[in-house]
């Protein structure tokens, strides 16, 4: 590209405030912020099951009763969603399914894996607490 | 026809001249089937010959005319005048790349990008053409049709922060290109894209913001193609992992 060395280029920095430009940069960001929640839940529960494996299953049931965790869960849930929503759809883009000569649309993923979420958590509290 | 005023603030960058880009606004007559453009090239010929940008096909063909458009990346030949009626088009280089004059972006790194992901048909052994043409069902055609649209505008590089954090970043459309040819059936060359796709500033650098996808003018999902290329190279590692004789 010919002589573009002779006078300098204007370099732009990319500003912090970057993603409040458009909804979508903006969506974006609150995946990034909310993977912190769903980390911390991540060693919320991995904190329980070593009270259990070292102790009893009632010490595990007592520390997730706890109105604090109680109340970190909720909020949790609710950025968990969000993740698993965001994903399952991509999922469904990135992989979809032949069947026949057609293939399955991403929302079909979504429905999929939310029913399939909803099956796999209700056996994980049913194996954990209920039984 | 009638004829309304449209105001465009164009971002004037002289390196000659001036040590920083600042904003100049225009008034523009226009009509109806007018684009942003056309308003560029009527300032250009009626107020100010100084100003600079590259335009080529005017018709979303060429990928010359790339801008930032009130911030958002588009070809200011697809853009039309009306939609913006009422208020300051801001008209500005494409984002995250450096700004040799103007509305005129250096091009260079971009350039350097598609070249190295070799976008041409690798054959590890090439047949005469009188053996006749490579054939390809339309299934095959399928996988990655959508993925040679690309006109290389680079406006998804525009719209993608990781990029402008990052410039190694190979990016949205070579990496489309590659997995074109990395999903093209008559193509030998996947050992040769695979560690340019899979180094350390190749598809893996992608969080998935997903704004390339968004502003493509033809179609293209790069987004996807990155995606699918990390799956790729995912299901290679563990193949080869688990067969290293034969795992490709």
């Amino acid at each position: 590209m010919g002589d573009t060395s002779r006078y300098p280029e204007h370099r732009r920095k990319l500003s912090p405030r970057w993603w409040t430009a458009n909804r979508h940069y903006a969506m974006y960001m609150v995946r990034e912020w909310t993977s912190l929640f769903v980390a911390v839940y991540s060693l919320i529960f991995i904190y329980g099951l070593s009270l259990w494996a070292t102790g009893s299953r009632a010490n595990f049931l007592n520390f997730l009763k706890n109105p604090a965790i109680v109340g970190f869960s909720l909020v949790a849930l609710v950025f968990i969603m969000y993740h698993a929503v965001t994903w399952f759809y991509l999922l469904g883009a990135i992989s979809p399914i032949k069947i026949g000569r057609s293939k399955t649309k991403p929302w079909q993923a979504l429905v999929l894996n939310l029913i399939l979420l909803v099956v796999v958590s209700y056996l994980a509290i049913w194996l954990l607490v209920l039984r | 026809m009638s004829q309304d005023i449209a105001t465009i603030r164009v971002t004037r960058y002289r390196p000659e001249k001036d040590s920083k880009p600042y904003f100049q606004e225009y008034k523009v007559p226009y009509r109806q089937d007018m684009v942003v453009l056309d308003a560029l090239n009527y300032i250009k010929a009626e107020i100010d010959g100084s100003l600079t940008y590259r335009w080529s096909c005017r018709m979303g063909v060429c990928g010359s005319c790339g801008a930032n458009i009130d911030g958002e990346p588009k070809l200011t030949c697809a853009s039309f005048l009306h939609d913006f009626k009422g208020r300051t088009i801001t008209v500005e280089p494409m984002a995250n790349f450096p700004v040799i004059k103007d509305l005129v972006v250096d091009m260079e790194d971009f350039m350097e990008k598609l070249v190295k992901i070799k976008p041409w048909i690798i054959r590890e052994k090439e047949t005469p053409p009188e053996q006749g043409e490579y054939k390809q069902s339309a299934q095959e055609l399928e996988r990655y049709s959508q993925f040679s649209s690309c006109i290389n505008c680079m406006l998804c590089y525009a719209a993608c922060p990781i990029y402008g954090l990052n410039e190694k970043f190979l990016g949205p459309a070579a990496t489309a290109l590659a997995y074109r040819y990395i999903e093209d059936s008559r193509d030998e060359g996947k050992d040769v894209r695979f560690p340019i796709v899979h180094e350390m500033e190749g598809v893996w650098e992608c969080t998935l913001v997903g704004e390339c996808s968004v502003v493509c003018p033809k179609g293209v999902d790069p987004m996807l193609a990155i995606q699918k290329t990390k799956i790729l190279g995912a299901t290679n590692a563990i193949k080869s992992l688990l067969m290293p004789r034969g795992g490709r």
